[in-house]
């Protein structure tokens, strides 16, 4: 099909368009953080730091207990993340291979669950875990985050276990493996790209969550890097210095896993895509 | 990712291309499997998925629940005091007219938010999908970078792009020939904070919406296209007879899940202005909080918590409740 | 036998800390409060951020430790949404066992059970408090918290900047300090006055200087006084302060810190706490030198500007299991020693009369004197607590004011509100 040079440039030109308006908030986040303070607060913005310094960075870093809580929340995080993805792909599995009686309220119990606004329940979830002496502990903490990030797991996993073509399965079966033979052998290592990409749902919930932790951990031994990114930001007001290098170091580890894991996730789609 | 909820069963999303053979659903136990364990294996395996959700989400809203029939202020709270005061808390909030403004203010901030990104990401998702390869993966960089932020460092970052002074946007507005933004303090009235508070809202939702929409066009069979350009269809006819019905399923539940998350978000308003200037930008999560945590009158605030989950579940009731058809239809 | 032997040694610790009984539970009833005897225990301390100079905390720790064999942990709190931190934190099994409160919001806490009766140790230790400041701690004839300093706002200025302004003699009226704050915005290029809109305690002091009060009562209940003129006469004021001052109109002293922004050497001067200069120095030591204090100017010489006395507390959590050992600190802490280091440390006034010698030569304290002289507080009634919860609507009407409304308006707009929480019960 011939495309003028119009239709031609236009999609690229939107493309490259769009690129600068959603990565330059993350650019700007970075450049600030590097940029000495003079050049932070001037007149006209520096858009490219050419004097870098790592001042901000040490006096973000600088805070107390700064790697207690890199520490926690790297526990708490993965944990959830690890404990959802577990449970939710026996779900996943039995609601989209499995017929029985209640899948679809169950399916839909899932989806109810997905609406639960946990920041208003706060007070609630207060008192049920200090009644039961579990304040200034991880534990709660992993146990939300985990039942939080669990009905939107079990729902996106579904869609990739529903995926696998089930001949792959029933060939694995003729071929003389169980049905957890079969599971194991074949869909879960197609499986993997999903996974990965579901995983990216927990971490951000988990790795972001603040109110909860706010409330139930006083002790600053147990609480999380949101706190302290929060914190920071009262404290120094308007070093934008100093926020955005605390910004970058929290937001470095996701955008890391993201650019990982999603690069995987799609060229699994694009793969898919050609073969088919 | 790539969401599925149900009604996207036939359409794409998923990571790994769905056979096209129509399979049989259900399923067809194998031979020699005991039918009696097979029958049970299902709850079985969702029998942890849902003993966790039934009693660490459960409970807290059954707790809440409890918590709005009470008087509940700080004695109490100290104390471990349970004094029951029937429907005032309700009839306390409900009279209230400021209620009703949040209400108000939070469905049509939902459905501002949400028509943004449904529309912006569906066109970047098309978009990608025209790209060519060097192209797409920028565009997807950039994408992927915007959707990783964690909400509250993307807040601080917005606070800094839109800070009164040394701020970038007001730098680049006053450049365009804008002066009086040059000092603008964006969180001085209602409209401009909700002004900043949605730029961030659909700057971190679109990529969602843009990428997943992406991988379910190209789930699309080709022959489909071919045979509506055989029947002679245009670029625009062959989008909304082949494109849109084959994404309709996934549009339907993505806007689902955007409707929850723009309607429960709480940390972008509540960390950009605390629902500030005067409470103007409070919905109803920010209410509850405010009115319950900030005030110190948990049992109201346990009231409004309740009331903001029946107006999301009225919102949400006509995707519920086409989700429950079809899957009727399916069994 | 064994419930004879019980009951004595229950009376004999009795005997020897009278102090452990009024209320608490019997845990620390059959120990001695004698040296050694806390051994092993950890007391927690809640302290205000900026109350508790590094200095002072290392000698109390010193002499706590030394006295009682226990351990002393301070954990400094912010004051950004510190109510719902301590309501929380006084209804858990493990509360902080001390815990600094406001004066304002003091008669709040009493009323809901959470602070420990101190009315004993008020005889023991507090015969000489100054009564206006022991006062916010007593509801119901009991005495809930141990009054532990005050202080005011003074001006807190920069030498260089005034100097290089060429201005020599500090301002003695309100006028002429208009005057100065307008000669360094045109002969230098720092800003004269770092003021933010809702600096409420500041509003405060100037509603007292005008001799209005924020609550009226009606009947028996308390209700809004904004719209009084007073109050609006004592807005027109705090309008003209801010308009020397590029501060956001809708931000506190603390968002940023104010200090912090007058650290960098381009303010002319800010209103705040005397504690407040150390923080600027803390984020730049330069500046030290150029600090200088002067009472907020009066409309006449004669009479400076009326200031709001924040003055805090200490308070034993009710809930805490610590209650002898958290009175052995209070004792410690408020002990002429180290009640009078703190004044001298951080340029506050104690809280009693006789340790203001302390002050003399404490250029900070010199300068708050004056104005608290004619100082006063926010109602000091329980139901003022909750006025004080974010969003404070008080902050909503000044920056309403600042940013055009009429007062009237202003105090329509909020009046409702407040009345609602003062009549929200507790």
């Amino acid at each position: 099909m011939k495309r003028s040079l119009f239709g031609r440039i236009w999609p690229n030109a939107t493309a490259v368009v769009l690129f600068v308006g959603f990565a330059f908030p993350v650019y700007w986040m970075f450049a600030t953080a590097f940029k000495p303070t003079g050049d932070i607060i001037s007149e006209n913005p520096v858009w490219f730091p050419t004097d870098v310094t790592f001042d901000h960075f040490k006096k973000a870093v600088d805070a107390d207990h700064f790697w207690t809580l890199v520490l926690n929340s790297v526990t708490v995080t993965v944990l959830s993340v690890v404990f959802s993805l577990v449970i939710a792909l026996f779900a996943a599995f039995a609601l989209a291979r499995m017929r029985f009686r209640g899948r679809r309220g169950l399916i839909v119990t899932f989806m109810l669950a997905q609406m639960a606004p946990w920041e208003v329940m706060i007070i609630a979830i207060y008192m049920i875990v200090r009644d039961n002496d579990m304040l200034n502990s991880l534990v709660p903490l992993t146990v939300f985050y985990t039942v939080m990030v669990l009905p939107l797991t079990v729902l996106t996993l579904r869609g990739y276990v529903a995926a696998v073509p089930k001949e792959l399965e029933e060939s694995a079966m003729v071929d003389g493996c169980t049905r957890t033979q079969a599971f194991v052998r074949v869909i879960f290592p197609l499986l993997a790209p999903g996974l990965m990409a579901t995983s990216l749902f927990g971490f951000i919930t988990a790795w972001n969550e603040f109110p909860l932790v706010l409330i139930l951990n006083k002790d600053v031994e147990k609480q999380t890097l949101p706190l302290w990114l929060s914190q920071f930001q009262t404290a120094f007001g308007d070093d934008w210095g100093a926020t955005m290098a605390a910004s970058s170091l929290f937001a470095l580890p996701i955008l890391i896993l993201f650019i990982f894991l999603q690069r995987k996730a799609v060229s699994g789609l694009t793969d898919g895509a050609v073969k088919g | 990712m790539s969401v599925q909820t149900e009604g996207t069963d036939t359409a794409g999303g998923p990571a790994v291309r769905k056979a096209r053979v129509p399979a049989p659903r259900g399923e067809t136990p194998a031979p020699g499997t005991p039918s009696r364990r097979g029958a049970a294996a299902p709850y079985l395996l969702l029998l942890p998925a849902l003993l966790a959700t039934v009693v660490f989400l459960g409970w807290p809203l059954v707790k809440n629940g409890m918590l709005s029939f009470q008087n509940l202020n700080p004695r109490q709270l100290i104390q471990h005091l349970t004094e029951w005061n029937g429907f005032d808390n309700y009839r306390d909030v409900l009279s209230e007219a400021e209620f009703w403004h949040v209400v108000e203010r939070s469905v049509l901030f939902t459905a501002a938010n949400v028509v943004l990104i449904m529309v912006l990401g569906t066109l970047t998702g098309l978009l990608l999908a025209r790209l060519g390869k060097r192209m797409r993966l920028l565009l997807l960089v950039g994408l992927v970078l915007a959707w990783a932020m964690p909400p509250v460092a993307a807040t601080t970052v917005y606070q800094w792009l839109f800070a009164q002074r040394f701020g970038v946007v007001n730098w680049t507005l006053d450049r365009l020939g804008w002066h009086s933004m040059a000092d603008h303090n964006w969180l001085s009235s209602q409209f401009s904070t909700f002004a900043v508070v949605l730029l961030l809202l659909v700057w971190g939702s679109v990529p969602f919406v843009a990428i997943n929409l992406y991988a379910a066009t190209t789930t699309i069979p080709r022959e489909l296209y071919e045979a509506a350009s055989l029947d002679g269809a245009g670029a625009w006819k062959s989008f909304t007879s082949v494109t849109l019905p084959f994404l309709r399923p996934f549009l339907y539940a993505t806007t689902f899940l955007e409707v929850i998350w723009i309607f429960k978000s709480f940390t972008q308003i509540f960390a950009i202005n605390e629902g500030g200037p005067d409470r103007l930008t409070e919905t109803l999560p920010i209410y509850a909080f405010v009115e319950g945590v900030g005030n110190q009158h948990f049992g109201v605030g346990a009231a409004i918590s309740f009331l903001t989950i029946l107006v999301l579940l009225v919102i949400t009731a006509y995707y519920l409740r086409m989700a429950l058809k079809q899957e009727e239809d399916e069994l | 036998m064994k419930r004879k032997l019980a009951a004595a040694i229950v009376i004999a610790g009795m005997m020897v800390s009278v102090s452990a009984c009024g209320g608490d539970d019997g845990d620390d009833s059959g120990k001695n409060a004698g040296p050694d005897s806390f051994k092993g225990q950890t007391l927690t301390v809640w302290a205000m951020d900026g109350s508790t100079p590094d200095q002072w905390v290392k000698d109390v720790t010193a002499a706590f430790e030394k006295k009682t064999g226990a351990k002393l942990k301070f954990e400094t709190q912010k004051w950004d949404g510190i109510q719902q931190k301590i309501t929380t934190a006084l209804s858990e099994s493990n509360p902080p066992d001390v815990l600094e409160v406001g004066n304002t919001q003091t008669p709040a806490y009493a009323v809901t059970g959470g602070l420990a009766d101190l009315s004993d140790l008020k005889s023991e230790i507090g015969a000489d408090w100054t009564p206006s400041v022991s006062q916010s701690s007593v509801y119901d004839g009991k005495q809930y918290a141990a009054p532990w300093y005050f202080t005011s706002r003074v001006v807190i200025y920069n030498k260089k900047i005034w100097a290089k302004a060429g201005i020599k003699d500090i301002p003695k009226t309100r006028d002429e300090f208009f005057k100065d704050l307008e000669t360094i915005g045109k002969k230098t290029d720092a800003e004269p006055l770092y003021l933010p809109g809702q600096n409420w305690y500041l509003f405060d002091g100037m509603i007292i200087g005008q001799g209005g009060d924020l609550v009226k009562k009606e009947g028996d209940k308390y209700v809004s006084n904004l719209g009084d003129a007073k109050v609006a006469k004592a807005m027109e004021v705090y309008k003209k302060f801010q308009s020397y001052s590029k501060a956001p109109k809708d931000k506190d002293e603390a968002n940023p810190q104010q200090a912090e922004v007058f650290a960098k050497g381009k303010t002319g001067a800010f209103i705040g706490m005397g504690w407040e200069a150390g923080t600027a120095v803390t984020a730049n030591k330069a500046i030290e030198k150029d600090l200088g204090y002067f009472p907020i100017p009066g409309e006449t010489a004669a009479k400076p500007e009326s200031v709001f006395l924040g003055g805090s507390n200490l308070a034993v959590a009710q809930g805490s299991k610590k209650q002898a050992l958290a009175k052995e600190f209070l004792k410690i802490a408020l002990s002429d020693q180290y009640e009078g280091e703190l004044a001298k440390l951080n340029g506050v006034i104690p809280n009693k009369k006789a340790l203001e010698s302390n002050l003399k030569g404490n250029a900070v304290a010199e300068a708050i004197a004056p104005g608290a002289a004619v100082g006063g507080t926010t109602p000091l009634i329980p139901e003022w607590g909750a006025v004080e919860n974010t969003p404070n609507p008080i902050k909503a009407y000044m920056t309403a004011v600042l940013n055009g409304k009429s007062p009237a308006d202003a105090a329509k707009q909020v009046e409702a509100e407040i009345n609602k929480r003062l009549a929200q019960e507790n």
